[in-house]
């Protein structure tokens, strides 16, 4: 159990190729923490650096008040998982999960209760003496977890360790890991860039974009003030509407295209004729009567989820792509159109050119 | 393109066996003429089955010390094709395997550098470079002893080039793994890159032994002692014994007896291969 703090971390990699710059955290004892972004955005780069897999360029890691800049990963009291397993092909499972103890000079009777322990936890006992291929992905995956548990590490790392799994396992071993974490207590970093696994997981979210931390705290944070508007379309599915346009001189009112005009319930925050995008998530439109923003919908297709109904469309009259998210089961013909409204404290506001929140 | 016709069946099938009876029959011969007496052969139709001198023939030969075939006894002209073989095989698997793992794994200057070099040594075959290794291995006194007979055939380019092309299909995932695992350089080559390379490590023995057991100029150049003469060199020296008519029968036996270490190292070997290539991952 410990606590990290990252202060102004930065990667360049050879050939001055920036992954990561000014990245601050302060991690609590025992908090499992997301980091999330699209592909190459940096996440994997900062957790080798947590590592020390990855030197680090700028700026300093301290894991329980003890910065750890040069330390070499086996002397840094952390685990770590890997996407693709990353277990010694020609060892058996106990032998995956004894490597590390032994090298570390442990007590053999120690080893075995180690081992004895996660495998129960892991439910890897029958499996202890297959070889890594004779297992499924998914056991797999729990043996890197093993090997991981065993060292009873300070921190563990993950680095998409779910994404070769298919979409069931992957719903499993999230709730696996969910209660493993509760059950060990210990701080947990997390790497994907399934937003989805974020919410589900997190304490608490860091989401990155182009190297950059965009937004740092909790799903509900995100989901319910997001900061950027990067971090607005990131979170959620499906993802939230943008309408882009100018405000109007009484600032009421939103131009978009310049021919057709939006009116609001409320005073915006925003001058007028500033360009801004106004955010609504699907889930978020609904009956149009006396709601503060009053749009129209143009269905061009429906997805039947079930629970749910997505009818995804066009702003009428213009191009702007639009998408509610209706409860139950609604039949909707393309072509058709549906009056929606959306509540004024659902709305989020942001600068066009700059992406920040405005409201 | 695999397709199931019985004409095209049957005319692979006779390929494969044309081509059987082709590479066996010089076999064949030989073991058919080492059982034969020394007329037999001399005269025109050749036998092609076996006569009734193969327990003489053989005894005389592994008695040893025959005049008419140069007089260094058979067992011990295997004996040194052995050592020579196996100090070969195991010296340029232990020099490539490091070899690689250096170029692969450390970052040193000239590194890439170094690699060439060694993959350009590929394109100089040991009868090209024969006149400087002679010399050196002169100056450095190393003439007529197994030391000369065989450091100059260790080192091994394509050994180095093959582990090289190995290790690098090697996830480096395996390698981060190894180093939060407190693996140090000498742990991961030791516990992990050479267990992972035993079915490479098998199938380059099959190919070096054969290649160290069937040399033939350098150990003529660096041997002049009877007492280091090894097999290949003893066949050779049957064929040319001067003025007297080759003793074929007995030069026929003595290359069958000098292809049985290397059948055995390949039937050995193979079944390591071939487990190894069913175990390994995935
Ligand atoms: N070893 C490397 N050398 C140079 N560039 C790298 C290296 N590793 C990663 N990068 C670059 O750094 C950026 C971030 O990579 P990474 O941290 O792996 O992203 P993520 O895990 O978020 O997908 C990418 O643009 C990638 O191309
Ligand atoms: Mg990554």
């Amino acid at each position: 159990m410990a606590t990290l703090s990252i202060k102004s971390l930065g990667k360049t990699y050879p050939g001055n190729v920036t992954a990561v710059q000014d990245v601050d955290v302060e991690i609590a004892d025992g908090e499992f923490i997301v980091l999330v972004g699209p592909s190459g955005c940096g996440k994997s780069t900062i957790l080798r650096m947590i590592a020390g897999l990855e030197a680090i360029t700028t700026g300093d890691l301290h894991i329980d008040g003890e910065r750890v800049n040069d330390r070499e990963p086996g002397d840094r009291n952390i685990a770590m998982v890997f996407q693709n397993y990353a277990l010694y092909p020609h060892m058996s499972v106990r032998k995956n999960m004894e490597y590390g103890l032994k090298n570390e000079g442990l007590p053999k009777p120690e080893i075995a209760k180690r081992i004895e322990e996660a495998s129960r936890t892991l439910r890897l006992e029958e499996y202890l003496d297959r070889k890594p291929r004779q297992l499924s992905g998914g056991q797999r995956q729990r043996v890197a977890m093993g090997r991981a548990i065993v060292r009873d590490p300070k921190v563990f790392l993950f680095d998409e360790p779910l994404s070769n799994l298919d979409a069931k396992l992957r719903t499993q071993l999230r709730a696996e890991l969910k209660a493993l974490h509760h059950r060990l207590g210990a701080t947990f970093i997390y790497v994907t860039h399934d937003q989805v696994e974020a919410m589900s997981l997190a304490d608490r979210i860091i989401i990155m974009n182009a190297g950059r931390v965009e937004q740092i705290g909790t799903p509900m944070d995100l989901y319910l003030r997001p900061a950027t508007r990067f971090v607005a379309d990131f979170i959620g599915s499906p993802a939230m509407n943008f309408i882009e346009g100018t405000v109007g001189e009484d600032r009421r009112s939103l131009a978009i295209n310049g021919t057709q005009v939006l009116n609001m319930g409320q005073e915006l925050p925003a001058r007028a004729g500033a360009q801004v995008a106004m955010g609504m998530r699907p889930e978020h439109l609904g009956d149009a009567g006396g709601a503060d923003i009053q749009v129209s919908l143009q269905v061009s297709f429906v997805e039947q989820l079930g629970a749910d109904t997505v009818v995804h469309g066009n702003l009428s009259g213009g191009a702007q792509p639009l998408a509610v998210r209706l409860h139950g089961v609604h039949a909707s013909e393309p072509g058709s159109e549906i009056a929606l409204g959306c509540g004024m404290g659902h709305v989020h506001l942001f600068d066009t050119a700059t992406g920040a929140r405005l409201n | 393109m695999v397709e199931n016709r019985p004409f095209l069946t049957f005319l692979t099938h006779a390929v494969l066996i044309i081509g059987v009876i082709f590479l066996c029959f010089p076999v064949w011969m030989a073991l058919v003429a080492s059982t034969h007496g020394p007329e037999a052969l001399s005269r025109s139709p050749i036998p092609l089955w076996f006569g009734d001198r193969a327990w003489e023939n053989y005894s005389q030969l592994l008695a040893g010390g025959l005049p008419e075939a140069g007089g260094v006894p058979i067992g011990r002209m295997m004996f040194n094709s052995a050592i020579m073989a196996l100090v070969i095989t195991f010296g340029k698997i232990a020099i490539s395997l490091i070899s690689a793992y250096a170029i692969v794994y450390f970052r040193f200057p000239f590194r890439m550098g170094f690699f060439w070099m060694i993959f350009i040594t590929l394109m100089l075959p040991v009868e090209v470079r024969i006149l400087p290794t002679f010399d050196v291995v002169t100056k450095l006194g190393m003439l007529n002893s197994y030391v000369g007979l065989t450091i100059p055939l260790i080192a091994s380019a394509t050994a180095t080039f093959l582990f090289r092309q190995f290790f690098l299909t090697i996830p480096d995932e395996l390698v981060e793994a190894a180093r939060i695992d407190r693996a140090g350089p000498l742990r991961f080559f030791w516990d992990i890159l050479l267990p992972m390379s035993r079915t490479n490590i098998a199938a380059l023995f099959i190919i070096l032994f054969i290649f160290g057991w069937n040399q033939y100029l350098w150990p003529l150049l660096v041997t002049t002692d009877e007492s280091l003469y090894t097999v290949v060199m003893g066949i050779q020296r049957m064929v040319n014994a001067g003025e007297a008519l080759p003793v074929w029968h007995y030069i026929m036996g003595t290359a069958v007896l000098a292809l049985i270490p290397p059948v055995l190292v390949v039937v050995a070997m193979q079944k390591l291969f071939v487990k190894g290539l069913v175990e390994s991952e995935k």
